[in-house]
């Protein structure tokens, strides 16, 4: 008896008290590491990891021009975040925002170039058929898996190869050959898009434009959707128990299907913004990294919408910052993608787990030892 | 047109292509099946070709032999899986999360060594890098359909097809691979039979690394000898579409990794027409999707669900 009660009162400790420590201790462990690794990569550069990051910081934070740049690389990171996140967490395996992204993108770079509208109703236009287009994308790998019972995350990820050579096809075997007229040389991508579609900045000046405060509105009404809804909490559910949702009654396949269009709509909202606020044309393949970058916030963030808005910016501020790293100390900008990537290994490891084991064993030992 | 397209598919050398593109896929596809049969989803073949192209070049370029060319490629490989271990088994990460991680850092991290090693970008060939020589078989040299099928491939395109006979042998008439098969179909049931689930999913996961490495020797030590920044292009991914395909079995597998070694065949013939080169790039990858499509059919009951 006595020694339930002592069992017991060790558990609750553990849930009131440890998860803070626990979260703490992840991303401290993450972060300590992360820093060892990263002065240890620049530092077989040949360069001094300390003046690295005074660089860093200094193309990110040391001028108004670099901190819109910062919010400029925030936007898409939050949106492709938030793409993955919702479907993260409804359980569905959406490796293919890479390709809703590039078809969002190519439909908002072509409807920029050749329609005419007046400016606000054409940036609307753009965004929403980017959206749409990339939403459609989505509906393949839906229908595969719900009719067919093909594992979707074998399906979007061929989709990605698939529709970054039908963007490249599109723009330069379709559009580039009745362009010549246009005087269009640069086959890479497609023409540049009207005055009326480029999406205007929020700080003169700087490339921060419109993006940030859109993906900033959407990963809010995605928090309140999960958090204060009940489509939101049947979603939830679905993703973290499937037999139990079925057997409560939820939709499972209406939900199922629904995640993916909004995943869709979200990346290809994301390649829409992108396409008409930063690059005003179509770069073929510009969207390399855009989806497995959204994946690694959602999980670095737990899949929580607000924290996938902080996690995106530290992402912006070493995206942006390993830039000015490479230009000023010749220090290679990959360095910083490889540190992003191992920074998702740490904290992808289950310490709570850990921290379970070794209680686990130290309640054991008492055991033995006949203290409990 | 359509003739010379219909004419090039069928061509002899076509087929020749497709046993010589099979086998890179079919090395990581058999050792993967493995890893596939002990129940855990790895997406980590890419990382793990990736790094063994890299250091089979290395290997090769240091020592001047392909052979130690591929046990740098296959340490490599085996230290990826080692990291994925920990992660997974050791440290309870998700494996999903772990393999993008891995994927998405190897395509850097190649790129960073070759810069730092070689101090090139881009691509790094060198005369120094030798690579498999292709075997002359006499006897086939007098039988005209069957020399250009299946004569002058390197040593490792018959080891290929070799590894699927004692890939199959060793996984359904053998007691370990009936205890990775049992393993992966109910742990808690061969745990209770007294196999060490631990155990055989480690050395299952360690037969993956090994073999998909050797698919990394394959593409860069066969022909080219050159390594370049992200080469291996999504065949990682191909590995894991053949095992999810054929559920495993290293017979279907064979089958499958054909399948896909002559839609890249295609996409090099094809190549030489007039057809746009993004439509014919595409083939392979439309192919794994019609392949998955076409094994589904039988699953398809005219209403949605999702199978629990």
């Amino acid at each position: 008896m006595k020694r339930s009660k002592q069992l017991f009162k060790l558990n609750d400790k553990f849930k009131l008290n440890d998860r803070v420590y626990i979260s703490l201790f992840k991303y401290g462990v993450s972060i300590v590491l992360f820093i060892l690794l990263g002065s240890l990569l620049i530092m077989s550069q040949g360069v001094d990891p300390i003046s690295a990051t005074r660089v860093l910081f200094e193309g990110t934070f040391g001028s108004k021009r670099a901190f819109g740049n910062v919010l400029r690389w925030t936007a898409p990171c939050i949106l492709t975040g938030a793409a993955a996140s919702v479907a993260f967490k409804a359980g569905v395996m959406n490796l293919g925002i890479e390709g809703q992204v590039l078809l969002g993108g190519f439909v908002a770079g072509v409807l920029g170039a050749f329609l005419e509208l007046p400016p606000a109703l054409h940036i609307l236009v753009c965004v929403i058929a980017g959206g749409i287009a990339g939403m459609l994308y989505a509906v393949i790998p839906a229908v595969l898996r719900l009719f067919f019972n093909i594992n979707e995350f074998i399906t979007t990820m061929m989709l990605n190869y698939v529709a970054n050579f039908l963007t490249q096809y599109l723009t330069q075997q379709v559009l580039a050959g009745g362009l010549e007229v246009w005087g269009y040389v640069n086959m890479q991508a497609t023409p540049t898009i009207q005055k009326s579609a480029v999406l205007p900045t929020i700080i003169p000046g700087t490339s921060a434009t419109l993006a940030f405060p859109v993906a900033l509105l959407i990963a809010f009404a995605i928090a309140f959707l999960y958090k204060r809804t009940i489509q939101g909490y049947e979603l939830k559910q679905v993703g973290e128990n499937l037999r139990f949702s079925k057997t409560g009654g939820v939709r499972v396949v209406r939900s199922f299907m629904t995640i993916f269009l909004l995943s869709g709509l979200i990346a290809g909202i994301a390649g829409g913004i992108e396409v008409i606020g930063t690059y005003k044309k179509f770069n073929t393949g510009f969207a390399a990294f855009y989806g497995y970058d959204g994946i690694s916030i959602a999980r670095i963030a737990e899949l929580d919408s607000i924290a996938v808005i902080i996690v995106s910016f530290i992402w912006a501020v070493l995206k942006a910052g390993s830039m000015q790293v490479e230009r000023v100390l010749q220090v290679n900008r990959l360095t910083v993608t490889i540190l992003q990537y191992i920074f998702v290994l740490f904290v992808a490891i289950d310490y709570a787990g850990i921290y379970n084991r070794y209680q686990d064993r130290k309640i054991k030992k008492r055991i033995r030892e006949g203290e409990l | 047109m359509f003739e010379s397209i219909l004419r090039l598919s069928f061509a002899v050398s076509t087929f020749a292509a497709t046993i010589r593109l099979s086998s890179p896929i079919l090395f990581g596809a058999i050792g993967g099946s493995f890893n596939d049969r002990s129940g855990m989803l790895n997406i980590a073949y890419e990382a793990v070709m990736l790094y063994s192209c890299f250091f089979s070049v290395l290997g090769s370029y240091l020592t001047g032999s392909p052979w130690m060319g591929m046990l740098f490629g296959v340490a490599s490989g085996f230290i990826i899986s080692v990291i994925f271990g920990l992660m997974v088994y050791t440290y309870n990460a998700n494996n999903m999360i772990v393999g993008i991680a891995l994927n998405s850092s190897a395509w850097g991290i190649t790129t960073l060594l070759m810069v730092l090693i070689f101090g090139v970008r881009g691509s790094f060939f060198s005369d120094r890098i030798v690579s498999f020589k292709p075997i002359n078989i006499p006897f086939l040299q007098n039988i005209p359909f069957l020399n250009t099928l299946l004569n002058n491939n390197v040593i490792l395109t018959y080891l290929a097809y070799v590894l699927v006979i004692a890939g199959y042998i060793v996984m359904y008439k053998t007691p370990f691979g009936l205890r990775i098969r049992g393993v992966g179909q109910n742990p808690a049931a061969a745990y209770t039979a007294g196999i060490d689930v631990k155990k055989y999913r480690w050395v299952s996961l360690i037969l993956m690394g090994i073999f998909t490495s050797i698919s990394g020797t394959y593409l860069t030590l066969t022909g080219i000898s050159m390594f370049s920044e992200n080469m291996t292009a999504g065949k990682g991914f191909l590995c894991m579409c053949a095992i999810s395909i054929a559920k495993g079995n290293p017979l279907k597998i064979l089958l499958v990794c054909l399948l896909f070694g002559y839609s890249q065949a295609l996409v090099l013939v094809l190549g030489t027409l007039s057809i746009p080169t993004q439509i014919v790039s595409m083939i392979p990858y439309v192919a794994v999707i019609l392949v998955l499509f076409v094994n589904g059919l039988k699953s398809f009951k005219g209403t949605a669900d999702i199978e629990v």
